[in-house]
């Protein structure tokens, strides 16, 4: 019973199809049709979404994968939403992704794992990195956000 | 560089002193335990952002509290610097300067440079290679500042490599492991990267120093020895280009797979690099005397100071802990001819005694004792302000 509670919990927490932290079943921005469907922002947390959505620069659907890969925290692929993610880059048709990871040695590792796995479906890109080394998206200002999302470049 | 003023509060031993240098050489004078060394440590804490002897901020508060300081003035040729480094018994430091406190801690150093020499120096002969990477990575941190953040990432991707191993040899005897490879590469992939920035900034560094090194050598020995100073990196570096070096570490990484596998840790990389010293062709570890070791590290320590000079255009600090009445008058004179009254230098020591009367002359003298510091002589008395 209380096994079933906080699994509940959990499912009510997120979003089902892009696990943003929502009330509803499928979050605002997933349901709302005036946006892209072909272009996936990929964020390590919500708290991401929150500070690109405060730019208002993009358009695109969101995937949040739930933390970075990180062995020491004994966080494997399998611990993140990469396998939904990968799930959906092969079920919808999605032009672009774009990783928007902050750098750090477990965001570039994190970055590099998820453009194998979707390279072969679609073009994959990174931000530009004019961000602060280990800083995180939450603080850098809209403006530097902005400039990191337009300046993005392909992946290789 | 000048270090013009320092202020300790709740740090180490201290409650709160503020000390006023006004000499070229400063010594500490005071028995065992009164807090010599915690001073030179406050001085290396803010020069480096480490000390060599705790590596827990919890054992730099003064016990019973939970917050410590460290604030210096220090004179540079393009202006004053007010330094302040704050410390928690748990939580992160604060790295102030001028006020305004930093994102990024690394951009504390290089604003107070610093060559710390202590009889546990001897160990860098002595020891295993562990004191002597410190040894350069130490210098280097104060020669590149970014370095202290290349290492401190190279560390972080050792760490995450180790643990993922671990993870996928856990059950070693069981059902045979179905290893990540995907993962597992791109960890070699950041190790190799990181790694080869590690050992070719430290290859460098060392070219830099040997002859410097060697040259004080021969001064000090009397022209009767040869020092040679040897990188011994783990990945070897056949051509000093970037990607040969990764693709080299990369391919040793294939070459001891299995042994890593078995032993469970990260077998490659510059986390296992060495420095070799000899004098006249022998080992200076194995065959080396006492006192070939002592001329050895002390002119070492002239080559870091020479060299940091060189490349920060000042002259950098020096602290001797207990090491100069450990030398005899000649290697006191030689030293005392060297640092002149262009290195700015605190001495610690418990009895005046070993000390070259010029040495006396040009020192400002200190008493340590339990934690308060006062004038030696009473002439010297405003040089000292208390406050708390
Ligand atoms: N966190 C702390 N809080 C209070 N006192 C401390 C703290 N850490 C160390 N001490 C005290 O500081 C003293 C040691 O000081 P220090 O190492 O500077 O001695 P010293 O004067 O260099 O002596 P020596 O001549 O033996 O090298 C000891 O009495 C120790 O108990
Ligand atoms: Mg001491
Ligand atoms: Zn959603």
């Amino acid at each position: 019973m209380a096994q079933a509670l906080t699994d509940a919990k959990q499912q009510v927490g997120l979003c089902s199809v892009c696990f943003h932290l929502s009330a509803d079943p499928v979050c605002d921005i997933c349901r709302d049709n005036r946006r892209d469907n072909r272009t996936l922002c990929v964020v390590s947390d919500s708290r991401d979404v929150i500070a690109i959505e405060k730019t208002r620069e993009f358009k695109g659907k969101y995937h949040v994968l739930g933390g970075l890969i990180s062995p020491m925290d004994g966080i494997g692929p399998e611990q993140l939403t990469i396998g939904q993610l990968v799930h959906r880059v092969n079920k919808e048709s999605i032009d672009e992704v774009i990783l928007a990871i902050s750098p750090s040695i477990e965001g570039d590792t994190t970055t590099l794992y998820i453009g194998q796995l979707v390279k072969p479906f679609t073009r994959v890109t990174r931000i530009a990195f004019g961000l602060p080394m280990g800083g995180d998206l939450e603080y850098a200002d809209e403006v530097t956000l902005a400039r990191a999302l337009e300046g993005r470049r392909e992946l290789e | 560089m000048f270090l013009e003023h320092l202020q300790l509060q709740q740090f180490r031993n201290y409650q709160a002193q503020g000390i006023y240098f006004q000499a070229p050489k400063t010594i500490l004078l005071g028995d065992n335990a009164q807090g010599k060394t915690n001073l030179l440590e406050a001085v290396e804490l803010l020069a480096t952002l480490k000390s060599h002897r705790a590596s827990r901020d919890r054992d730099l508060v003064q016990d019973g509290q939970t917050v410590g300081q460290i604030q210096a003035v220090v004179q540079r040729q393009l202006g004053a610097a007010q330094l302040t480094l704050r410390l928690q018994k748990s939580g992160r430091r604060t790295a102030i300067i001028n006020g305004e406190t930093l994102r990024r801690q690394q951009d504390f150093l290089g604003t107070l440079n610093a060559v710390q020499f202590s009889s546990l120096d001897l160990d860098l002969v002595r020891g295993g290679p562990g004191e002597r990477r410190t040894w350069v990575d130490t210098l280097l941190t104060q020669l590149e500042p970014v370095y202290a953040y290349i290492l401190q990432q190279y560390n972080q991707a050792l760490r995450q490599r180790n643990a993922l191993i671990r993870q996928q040899t856990a059950d070693l005897d069981e059902s045979p492991p179905q290893p990540d490879i995907t993962q597992l590469a791109l960890w070699d992939a950041q190790l190799a990267a990181l790694g080869t920035r590690v050992i070719r900034r430290r290859g460098r560094v060392i070219e830099r120093l040997v002859p410097i090194a060697q040259a004080w050598h021969r001064e000090i020995s009397g022209h009767t020895e040869q020092l040679d100073i040897c990188y011994q990196p783990n990945v070897a570096v056949e051509q000093d280009e970037p990607t040969v070096i990764q693709q080299h570490f990369l391919e040793k990484i294939q070459k001891r797979a299995i042994a890593e596998y078995y032993q469970r840790t990260t077998l490659v990389g510059p986390h296992r690099d060495d420095i070799a010293f000899s004098i006249n062709q022998t080992p200076a570890r194995q065959y080396g005397s006492q006192g070939q070791q002592r001329t050895l590290v002390l002119a070492l320590k002239l080559a870091e100071l020479k060299l940091i000079e060189e490349v920060v255009s000042e002259p950098p600090l020096l602290l001797l802990d207990d090491v100069l009445a450990e030398l005899d008058l000649k290697r006191q004179n030689q030293l005392l001819d060297a640092i002149q009254d262009r290195f700015q230098t605190l001495i610690t020591t418990t009895h005046l005694g070993s000390f070259d009367a010029k040495w006396l002359a040009s020192s400002q003298i200190l008493t340590v004792q339990s934690g308060k510091i006062s004038a030696n002589d009473r002439n010297q008395a405003d040089i000292l302000k208390h406050s708390g």
